[in-house]
């Protein structure tokens, strides 16, 4: 297959969800020239059950990979995986690694991801402070997370709450402090949001609502000052506070950045032949409007994918309403689409937990639902068919949003 | 009937009635011999069945999402073909075993993988 644009060769610089997904698609859209993937970590591999999976026996960087040196190898993708990349001449568009090696490239990807915010308060980098954002980051928690252990997790958003109640089931004790009362409304909407949040209280997790002002070394143990509030005593500390683009490489090499590495919606830099996907990236449309980076896991998945047919200079396939989950407590969440802003709150009460929909002119806008997937993976398509829903058909448990799929087709 | 008549091939699991379009059934491993549960799926009239834990965590894939051909895993939407097994998108990167089904009248049979079997 001849593809409109020549890749040449393809340099990858980032080997996460993203940077793997490119490399894969590129090949499955009959790329021939050569892929080379660098990241200072030892295989391409899977982040979500970093917070949730930590203390499982079998948890494992081979059970997280996405593929092995043997797939790789059959996918004729190159690897330097373990060294970083320390720079890019953006003209020249070479790539030298941290052991003063090059990579030259036709088309290089930058999918550099972000790193873990850390607080900017007095103690945070004192030893057993811990933030989780990889592999390593994940051993290092479960291994300072002894049963019986104190711990303080700071940042009550996906992979705090995810983490929190991953060391409440493995006998820690924990407390997990936040600035908002509520987290997640932007993500969620109020009512699953509520739900959620109130579930680490019912579980056993004290939660202090404020900010962190500072983190002492008393003795043995870390006390965590909460501004106006108390102060906390903990073996281990682990912030979560979101992650903050990996946009130097770029931004030295004069590519435009700003909170991520600018994109056209084809996934382009500022630099010709260089493009960005997954968590670093942030859309500039072309109306010159900067968007959200999109942090979730799917995003990823499909820009690294989507950047693939970009390089190939193929048409990009249309994108549907964002999709996320978490994983807490022994319940899996699922969100589609927005759930905050204009439109008409609709609640499903059942059994257990409720499900709420938005609706926006006549049409569904975003769902989340707790134990209840195919109603959102229904949602989902209803969005993106843009197909019309009463009120009352979403809040009547009895009609299942399949059935209202398959009376549009 | 002479003796020795060939016995239907399979297990008999259900009858089409108890399948609707668009959803599916778990059969128990011991139902059929096999070293995992099966589940078998309505997919616009057609029925298939694969192994019924997701290769990539342990999740029901009787429990997912049926469209077009594909089971999407009701955790994290990892997808597989329902005719072959074979894994289509990530999180999942292994493919699941796949068996075959016999529509008879109105009854489903599944035939059960050999290399699936419970050893």
């Amino acid at each position: 297959m001849t593809s409109p644009r020549d890749a040449g060769r393809v340099v990858i610089v980032g080997g996460g969800l993203a940077g793997y997904s490119a490399a894969a698609q590129l090949r499955t859209l009959g790329h021939a020239g050569s892929i080379t993937i660098v990241d200072p970590e030892p295989l391409p591999y899977d982040r979500p059950p970093l917070s949730k999976k930590l203390f499982e026996p079998d948890f494992s960087i081979d059970s997280l990979a996405f593929a092995d040196e043997e797939k790789l190898a059959a996918s004729a993708i190159d690897t330097r995986f373990g060294l970083a990349a320390a720079s890019l001449d953006a003209t020249a568009k070479t790539v030298t690694l941290d052991d003063g090696s090059t990579l030259t490239a036709d088309t290089l990807l930058l999918a550099t991801g972000g790193r873990a915010r850390t607080l900017q308060v007095p103690g945070s980098d004192l030893p057993g402070v811990h933030v989780l954002r990889t592999f390593a980051d994940a051993k290092a928690v479960s291994g300072a997370a002894k049963s019986g252990a104190r711990a303080v997790v700071i940042g009550a958003g996906l992979i705090g709450a995810e983490l929190a109640s991953s060391l409440l089931h493995a006998g820690v004790t924990v407390t997990l402090i936040d600035p908002v009362a509520v987290p997640l409304v932007p993500a969620v909407g109020e009512v699953i949001a509520d739900r959620l949040h109130s579930m680490h209280v019912e579980q056993g997790i004290e939660t202090i609502l404020g900010v962190t002002a500072a983190i002492h070394q008393v003795g043995e143990s870390l006390e965590v000052q909460v501004d106006a509030g108390p102060r906390v005593t903990a073996d281990l500390v682990v912030v979560g506070v979101g992650i903050v683009p990996n946009v130097e490489l770029a931004d030295v090499a004069g590519i435009d950045v700003d909170n991520g590495i600018l994109v056209s919606p084809r996934y382009e830099t500022s630099a010709p032949d260089i493009y960005a996907a997954g968590d670093v990236a942030r859309l500039r449309d072309d109306e010159g409007t900067l968007h959200r980076r999109e942090e979730h896991w799917e995003a990823a998945q499909l820009s690294g994918q989507h950047s693939a047919y970009a390089m190939l200079g193929l048409d990009i396939p249309s994108r549907g309403a964002a999709w996320f989950w978490t994983d807490r407590h022994g319940i899996h969440l699922e969100a589609t689409g927005r759930l905050t802003g204009p439109g008409e709150v609709v609640v499903r009460h059942t059994d257990e937990h409720p499900a709420v929909f938005l609706i926006d002119d006549g049409v569904l806008v975003g769902a989340a639902a707790i134990d209840d997937n195919n109603t959102v993976r229904a949602a989902r398509r209803l969005i993106d068919q843009r197909i019309p829903v009463s009120a009352a058909d979403l809040a009547d448990r009895s009609v299942a949003l399949r059935s209202l799929l398959r009376a549009a087709r | 009937m002479s003796e020795g008549a060939v016995v239907d091939e399979g297990v008999m699991v259900a009858q089409i009635d108890d399948i609707p379009d668009g959803e599916a059934i778990k059969i128990d491993a011991a139902v059929l011999g096999t070293a995992d549960d099966v589940a078998v799926f309505n997919d616009g009239g057609e029925f298939f069945a694969l192994d019924d834990t997701c290769s990539h965590e342990k999740a029901s894939l009787s429990e997912g999402y049926i469209e077009d051909g594909v089971i999407e895993c009701p955790l994290h939407a990892g997808k597989f073909c329902l005719r072959n097994g074979e894994v289509l998108s990530m999180p999942a990167s292994v493919d699941v075993a796949c068996h075959r089904v016999i529509v008879t009248g109105s009854a489903i049979r599944v035939v059960p993988n050999p290399e699936r079997l419970a050893s």
